[in-house]
């Protein structure tokens, strides 16, 4: 174990990585003055009023009011007390229990015979998140050194790549959002791919047999959706809409299976050049056969992966509906349908990936039989 | 027929097509994981505890994705004992990490959608986010942990390696998907947070709005814990798998 503890850690990255990680969480403990709105560390809570509650589908729950004696931390009021008011449900569903040492992110405070006063927007959540990501960077470089630097790159590059296309489309005022996405989608499969692969005969089959499926699968349910009038699937429902839901809709279609389709590109893709390595006069038939196979070890669980993100990620509005004395037919629809939808079309497109790519492999590696 | 049980019929048949008997078995275990997700939602709306069912449910989607993910029954035991080592780990970091991150139930920018609901439901809504996160991990680390046990099962038939090469070979292995599955996650939350983006930018949002904001930290940690999951996995599938093979060499 000591010979892989020395193998495994590179000292210079980890120094840098530790480094790093405080001078990050020295800055978002001491960032309130760069915020806008006042920030507040909560000093003391007391609980003013306990209430049951019961409503007509036989939910009971506490409703619990809190007085907050908080010290506002910048702004024109630093190092004054604050006393705020909260309410909140013992189930915490659009409400949240504050306790001692929180910092809270407040509206403008307003001054009233001497008395200060404000509400609260929502908990300072900043330090928290920032030192999530940074244990998780630092666990994947550590890790996977190369490979995870790489990843990390790929990542950043490609939020950057995101930024630039959200802010386009609000240029173009929502309207091209399915041109912005596809033109995304190109972007980030190229960056990642060169990034994994480098530039090689590989990596443009690779991005070739990625983008493809991604089309395809978003052909076929668009064409779906048409034939079928859109029946069972309503867009109204898409969350956070602020724009033409339909489109939205299929952009983030597109981008949701991007990922798993990569990964199943390149997984078939690098079979194929293990064979070819292997065994210089393979055929294509042989390549493509062995590509199927690949595929086919691995679509279960990578299509598993995604439906289980989606379904998960519904779980909390659809025990709503579901407490709410609503059918389980009117809560999928309402919670599940769009989700449903959109799986099923990044599903099919992992399914049409595999044919594709070992097409795709088996022509640039494989000897034509009548060459032989 | 409706556009949902349509696209179900494509998907089936090119399962079919592609996989044959796998196909079968591929389309089965995804079945039995919606059955198994909506018996976890019905249980928890019928009050029991998440953490019971998150302990029934949980399991069972992993050895369903990993038993009918996989043929080789020496790659499908390590993996399902690897994943649910892992997921004990991850269990506990996801509950302390939303202890302290309250991202749990509706934010403001749902307030639209859950206007008309009674939101007092009695149910522990920071349980039912650490379940939901926690189900949402598991694919992506049933997937990685199949990937690594495969990968090694064919080093271990080669050749004989003591632990220390033996993690090694985990590593690079590793160092393998490791890209490719950040993708898949990181596109994940792209696509299926590309509205709420789009929203921010629409209505203004400063960066300290957004950095603290609900909605996108669940998605945050939600796409950095199943991430997590995935990095834990390459040791502990290859300690797993050479503990089970030293178990076997004992037993000869």
């Amino acid at each position: 174990m000591m010979n892989a503890l020395k193998k495994f850690s590179h000292w210079p990255v980890t120094i840098l990585m530790l480094a790093i990680g405080t001078a990050l969480l020295i800055f978002t403990s001491t960032n309130e003055r760069y915020y806008r709105n006042p920030v507040a560390k909560i000093e003391q809570t007391t609980i003013t009023q306990h209430q049951s509650l019961h409503d007509e589908f036989n939910n009971t729950d506490q409703q619990i009011q809190q007085k907050i004696r908080a010290r506002i931390l910048n702004g024109r009021y630093k190092n004054h007390q604050i006393i705020l008011n909260n309410a909140y449900t013992k189930s915490q569903g659009m409400s949240h229990r504050y306790s001692r040492g929180q910092l809270l992110i407040l509206n403008p405070i307003t001054q009233q015979q001497g008395r200060l006063s404000s509400s609260i927007v929502g908990l300072k959540r900043d330090r928290l998140i920032t030192m999530l990501l940074w244990l998780v960077m630092t666990i994947l470089v550590l890790s996977m050194q190369r490979a995870g630097w790489l990843a990390l790159l790929g990542v950043l590059i490609n939020t950057g790549f995101l930024i630039i296309m959200i802010k386009v489309n609000n240029l173009l005022n929502g309207n091209q959002i399915l041109l912005i996405a596809s033109l995304a989608a190109t972007i980030f499969t190229l960056v990642s791919l060169t990034l994994i692969l480098g530039t090689s005969k590989k990596m443009l089959a690779t991005l070739i047999a990625t983008l493809g499926g991604t089309l395809l699968s978003v052909i076929v349910g668009v064409v779906v959706l048409k034939v079928t009038n859109n029946k069972g699937v309503l867009f109204e429902t898409l969350d956070y809409a602020t724009q033409q839901p339909i489109p939205l809709f299929i952009a983030e279609t597109i981008l949701g299976s991007l990922g798993a389709v990569m990964d199943e590109a390149s997984d078939i893709m690098a079979t194929l050049y293990e064979l070819k390595s292997v065994d210089s006069k393979i055929t294509q038939a042989q390549l493509f056969k062995s590509g199927i196979k690949v595929g086919e070890a691995i679509m279960g669980p990578l299509i598993n992966v995604l439906f289980l993100i989606f379904i998960a990620d519904t779980i909390t509005m659809s025990l709503l509906y579901l407490r709410n004395g609503n059918s389980w037919g009117y809560t999928f629809s309402m919670n599940m349908g769009l989700g449903m939808v959109q799986s099923l079309i990044s599903g099919i497109g992992i399914l049409l990936t595999i044919p594709l790519t070992s097409c795709c492999g088996a022509y640039l590696l494989g000897q034509r039989r009548d060459n032989q | 027929m409706s556009t949902i049980s349509v696209l179900s019929t494509i998907l089936l048949i090119l399962m079919l097509l592609i996989g044959h008997k796998h196909g079968w078995q591929a389309f089965l275990g995804l079945v039995i994981n919606f059955v198994l997700l909506f018996i976890g939602i019905a249980l928890m709306a019928f009050q029991i505890p998440p953490v019971i069912v998150l302990i029934v449910v949980g399991t069972s989607i992993l050895a369903v994705t990993i038993f009918t993910g996989n043929d080789d029954l020496a790659v499908t035991t390590t993996s399902f004992w690897s994943s649910l080592i892992v997921l004990v780990i991850l269990s506990g970091l996801i509950v302390l990490v939303n202890y302290h991150a309250m991202i749990q139930g509706f934010s403001n920018e749902q307030s639209d959608e859950v206007a008309g609901f009674s939101v007092q439901i009695g149910i522990s809504f920071l349980q039912i986010a650490t379940v939901s996160m926690i189900f949402s991990s598991l694919g992506a680390i049933a997937e990685a942990s199949i990937a690594v046990a495969t990968g090694l099962e064919e080093v271990l038939e080669h050749q004989q390696l003591s632990t220390t090469q033996f993690l090694l070979s985990g590593f690079h292995i590793g160092q393998q998907i490791i890209g490719t599955t950040l993708n898949t996650l990181f596109f994940g939350l792209f696509g299926s947070s590309l509205a709420l983006f789009i929203w921010f930018s629409q209505l203004n949002y400063s960066l300290e709005q957004i950095i603290n904001n609900q909605i996108l930290g669940q998605a945050l940690i939600e796409l950095l814990m199943s991430f997590l999951g995935v990095l834990l996995i390459v040791p502990v599938t290859t300690l797993v798998l050479k503990h089970r093979q030293l178990d076997k060499q004992n037993q000869q």
